[in-house]
């Protein structure tokens, strides 16, 4: 469980398969090769080449097939929204309907479905509350700034933790900065009052505050009192941010003071070689979501609505990453989709943060959760390498997720 | 499903023996353990430091070092030594009874009136509600305090079934606790803060359950004497003030792991739902399926409810047109009493008007058919070819891509209104959609199904099954209810969802 966690950069899909364009080979993975020539077409403005391998790519792709079907679909539409320049409108239009298209019911159903079948997200929810409870240990007054994009799945078993913790239950602030667009509006309004309700029946002075918009956080608009532990939690949260304005986010963190910071994220960079290298970029956002797409395959049933509507969650994000450009004007509601690696993300931090390491009974509750999951799970403890801090969640050994703690 | 309905009866008839918690109703099933500290009042008190009472065996045998709690089992360990040995006699006149009272000041066990009648009980007490839990099961990380009880939870520990009140069934306790700050039926729990009524449990009866030291946190514990195997017992209301008394929740729930003849049932139904989903999407023989999904939701919405349920969901329904935080004190009107439920529709309107929000978006500006007719252009030949494969793919998002509900939903649309005389519950569902029919289903209708309708958060279905007498049209009115709610989400993003899918597929 222990062995060095190996940075993965390349990616691990790259069996040559010979498949000619012509015939869709069933068990190669044509749909990367297809993909990847087709980026490289863009990058080099082979407009021929472009117009006959999206075709192609049209005639194979589907949302309903298999992996390599619906990668296909879905890359193509980043693809085709490249080529075209059309990137942010079909981003607006994706982000619009998606918001339009969220219910509470439907957020619900499909975020406990996910935690269900899977430790995506779970895997953070556990680091990072027993981090939290940790460091917020004895204090009676507590603040919780939840930015992230789990709906408050993360609450409850902290919430029922606090209730049964020996000494005197905690008065808890919880202030959720919504950071997606399901997150928006009366969706967060009804998770608020299950909040308010589930505390109260475990018995948890509460207080539920929610925040729309990631930009221009403060402390006073935080609502941060002198007298509160403050614990700041950004689950799937930072990446959300622009670019440019993480750093600066980071250090209004650091001014709140907080008992602990802790951070989790997906394991991609789709931020380094954005501008430069469009097939770098490509290829790390295809090898990323190829893990994605193949864990979902693994994790629900064939037919899983909750499937297709988070593997259709992913269209938005490529075609943020891959098809807009940096002149598009950024709106409110306009999230970044950015990805950084743990060691990238361990360098902003550890500017305003030292790392706080990740207790044996955290650590063991984690591997506990784990175990509950099919195979093909496990976590990664980087060992005596400084460069490398917090925990990793991999898939078939490929780290997919990273979660850390920082105080200041 | 009749033998949910069974429980349904079963249940109610739990109320009872919970509230005899509070002395106000006989039990009339098995006889409650006397509640913990309520001391004979002549026994003597006994007040142990902490120190002494963790103390374990300090009388320690010189030979073999085992050591013992009293002097007197050390005495009758030294006989099998053949050491000397003294056991007190018996004195002739009656010993006076014993208590103990709990040396942490701030637990209610301090005060002697509330003292634990034996050394162990308040040992293990104060080990599991002021000690350190350093015995942590290696399957699920979850402490205690007492040994005994990490024992008794690691031989049980992964075969158990946590069951919420809404019939979902969960092998992990963490997902089990977030579905249940989610889940619908914890909103009909929090209301309570309402008069006490004699077939409602009160908070104190909850407090006093919940407070018997049975366990630190969850009836996950084992304590087969405290916790007697019953069937699903009523969602105990939540303490009326925030104050600690988390066991509330989980204490009453977690008893309903103990009812394992549902729960592979309602594991089979949610996998027939799933089966279900593949064969509502191809939108043929939707109808029959629908049935069978309605059944399922029957089954599962009704498991655990009961009459008590009601009121406070009634009042929570009061609560939640104000503000969520504002404990109103209605007093519930009765179950019998229609008005209630037209009450009840008369939310419903608001309820139609919220889904609104929700409705489905115009078509987005963008094409649907852009990228696909600019692909199929770039392509030689294969402009139809390209065109009628995209069509034959949107059609099939339409049946693929919504949820279960959806899929209902669509195939209702496609199945045609006559369908409606075979499925009744589709055929109300439809006037969901436009949200304009919501009247004069209100109005053809048994008013029944009103309140169902919209506001599955507030009423649930139980209510109905509860307060009819005859199971099968509870069962009727409930599988219609429960249609109906599931298609008015449905309308709510289940448009959307085709349209989106359009996009998706198309741009």
């Amino acid at each position: 469980m222990h062995h060095n966690y190996h940075h993965h950069t390349s990616t691990s899909h790259d069996n040559s398969s010979g498949s000619c364009h012509n015939e869709p080979s069933k068990d190669a993975k044509w749909s990367s090769k297809l993909l990847r020539e087709c980026a490289i077409a863009i990058s080099e403005r082979d407009s021929t080449k472009i117009h006959q391998l999206l075709w192609m790519l049209n005639e194979l792709a589907s949302p309903y097939g298999d992996c390599d079907q619906k990668l296909a679909s879905y890359f193509l539409q980043a693809l085709f929204s490249k080529a075209t320049g059309s990137g942010y409108r079909c981003y607006k239009t994706l982000s619009s309907v998606a918001e339009k298209n969220h219910s509470f019911d439907s957020a619900r159903k499909l975020i406990l479905k996910f935690q269900e079948v899977s430790p995506w997200t779970t895997f953070g929810h556990v680091a990072s509350n027993g981090a939290i409870l940790e460091a917020l240990e004895g204090e009676t007054k507590l603040h919780i700034i939840d930015i992230s994009n789990t709906l408050c799945t993360q609450w409850p078993t902290l919430l029922e933790a606090l209730a049964t913790r020996s000494d005197e239950t905690p008065h808890l602030k919880l202030t959720v900065v919504a950071v997606t667009t399901s997150l928006v509006g009366s969706v967060m309004k009804e998770v608020g009052q299950r909040m308010e309700k589930f505390a109260r029946l475990m018995g948890v002075p509460f207080e539920f505050n929610m925040i729309t918009g990631l930009n221009h956080l403060t402390k006073e608009g935080l609502g941060v009192q002198e007298d509160e532990a403050i614990a700041v939690n950004c689950v799937g949260g930072l990446r959300r941010l622009e670019v440019e304005e993480r750093e600066s986010v980071i250090s209004m963190f650091k001014s709140l003071s907080p008992k602990v910071v802790t951070i989790v994220e997906e394991e991609a960079d789709f931020c380094t070689s954005k501008d430069e290298d469009f097939v770098k970029c490509f290829e790390e956002c295809l090898r990323f979501y190829t893990l994605y797409f193949e864990m979902l395959e693994e994790s629900f049933p064939p037919t899983s609505n909750e499937r297709l509507m988070l593997e259709r969650e992913c269209s938005r994000s490529m075609v943020r990453v891959l098809a807009c450009n940096n002149s598009d004007e950024v709106e409110d509601g306009d999230y970044c989709e950015r990805r950084e690696r743990g060691t990238q993300w361990c360098e902003r931090l550890k500017k305003e943060f030292s790392s706080v390491g990740f207790s044996d009974d955290v650590v063991d509750d984690v591997k506990a959760l784990l175990k509950r999951y099919r195979s093909g799970w496990s976590l990664v403890v980087p060992q005596g390498n400084d460069h490398v801090l917090g925990i990793y969640l991999t898939w078939k050994d490929e780290p997919v997720i990273w979660a850390s703690a920082w105080k200041p | 499903m009749p033998l949910d309905l069974d429980n349904v009866s079963t249940v109610s008839g739990e109320a009872s023996v919970s509230s005899s918690g509070n002395q106000t109703v006989p039990s009339k099933t098995k006889k409650k353990r006397n509640l913990p500290g309520m001391p004979d009042p002549d026994a003597e008190v006994i007040a142990l430091s902490p120190k002494t009472l963790m103390a374990t065996n300090r009388f320690v045998c010189e030979i073999c070092n085992k050591g013992f709690q009293r002097d007197q089992n050390l005495q009758l360990h030294r006989r099998g030594h053949n050491l000397p040995w003294k056991l007190r006699q018996r004195s002739s006149k009656e010993v006076r009874k014993r208590v103990y009272v709990c040396p942490e000041p701030t637990c209610v066990h301090h005060d002697p009136s509330r003292a634990l009648g034996d050394l162990t009980g308040i040992k293990k007490h104060f080990c599991r509600k002021h000690g350190e839990k350093k015995w942590k099961c290696e399957k699920c990380s979850k402490k205690y305090a007492v040994q005994s009880d990490w024992k008794a939870h690691s031989k049980i520990c992964g075969t158990r079934e946590y069951k919420c009140d809404c019939g979902t069934v969960f092998s992990r306790r963490d997902s089990f606790i977030t579905h249940r700050a989610f889940c619908d039926a914890l909103a009909e729990e929090s209301a309570r803060s309402q008069p006490q009524s004699q077939t409602t449990q009160t908070p104190s009866a909850v407090k006093a359950n919940s407070d018997s030291d049975s366990k630190p946190v969850t009836g996950d514990d084992s304590s087969p004497m405290e916790v007697p195997p019953l069937p699903p017992p009523s969602p105990p209301p939540p303490p009326p003030i925030p104050q600690s008394n988390s066991a509330a929740l989980s204490d009453s729930q977690m008893q309903n792991p103990e009812l394992p003849e549902n729960s592979p049932q309602i594991v089979e139904e949610l996998q027939a739902n799933n089966a279900l989903n593949g064969s509502c999407s191809t939108s043929t023989n939707t109808t029959s399926n629908g049935v069978s999904v309605f059944a399922s939701l029957f089954a599962s919405s009704t498991t655990s409810e009961n009459l008590q349920s009601q009121t406070p969901a009634f009042t929570d329904l009061i609560r939640a047109m104000g503000r969520p935080d504002h404990p109103v004190d209605i007093p519930g009107p009765s179950f019998s009493d229609p008005i209630s439920l037209c009450l009840g529709s008369s939310m419903f309107a608001t309820g139609g008007q919220e889904r609104r929000q929700y409705a489905p978006p115009p078509q987005p500006a963008m094409s649907a058919t852009a990228l696909l007719q600019k692909a199929a252009q770039m392509g030689a030949a294969a402009t139809n070819a390209s065109l009628l494969r995209g069509l034959g793919i949107v059609s099939s998002s339409a049946s693929t891509a919504p949820t279960q509900q959806d899929s209902l939903q669509w195939g209702q649309r496609q199945v045609e209104p006559d369908s409606a005389s075979i499925s009744p519950g589709l055929g109300l569902g439809l006037p969901c959609d436009s949200g304009s029919g919501l009247k004069e289903l209100m109005l053809g209708a048994p008013s029944l199904f009103g309140p169902k309708q919209t506001t599955l958060d507030f009423l649930g279905l139980g209510m109905v099954a509860g307060g009819t007498p005859g199971g099968g049209l509870s069962a009727l009115i409930t599988s219609i209810g429960g249609s109906l709610d599931v298609t008015a989400g449905a309308a709510s993003f289940g448009n959307g969802e085709f349209t989106g899918e359009d996009i998706g597929r198309n741009s």
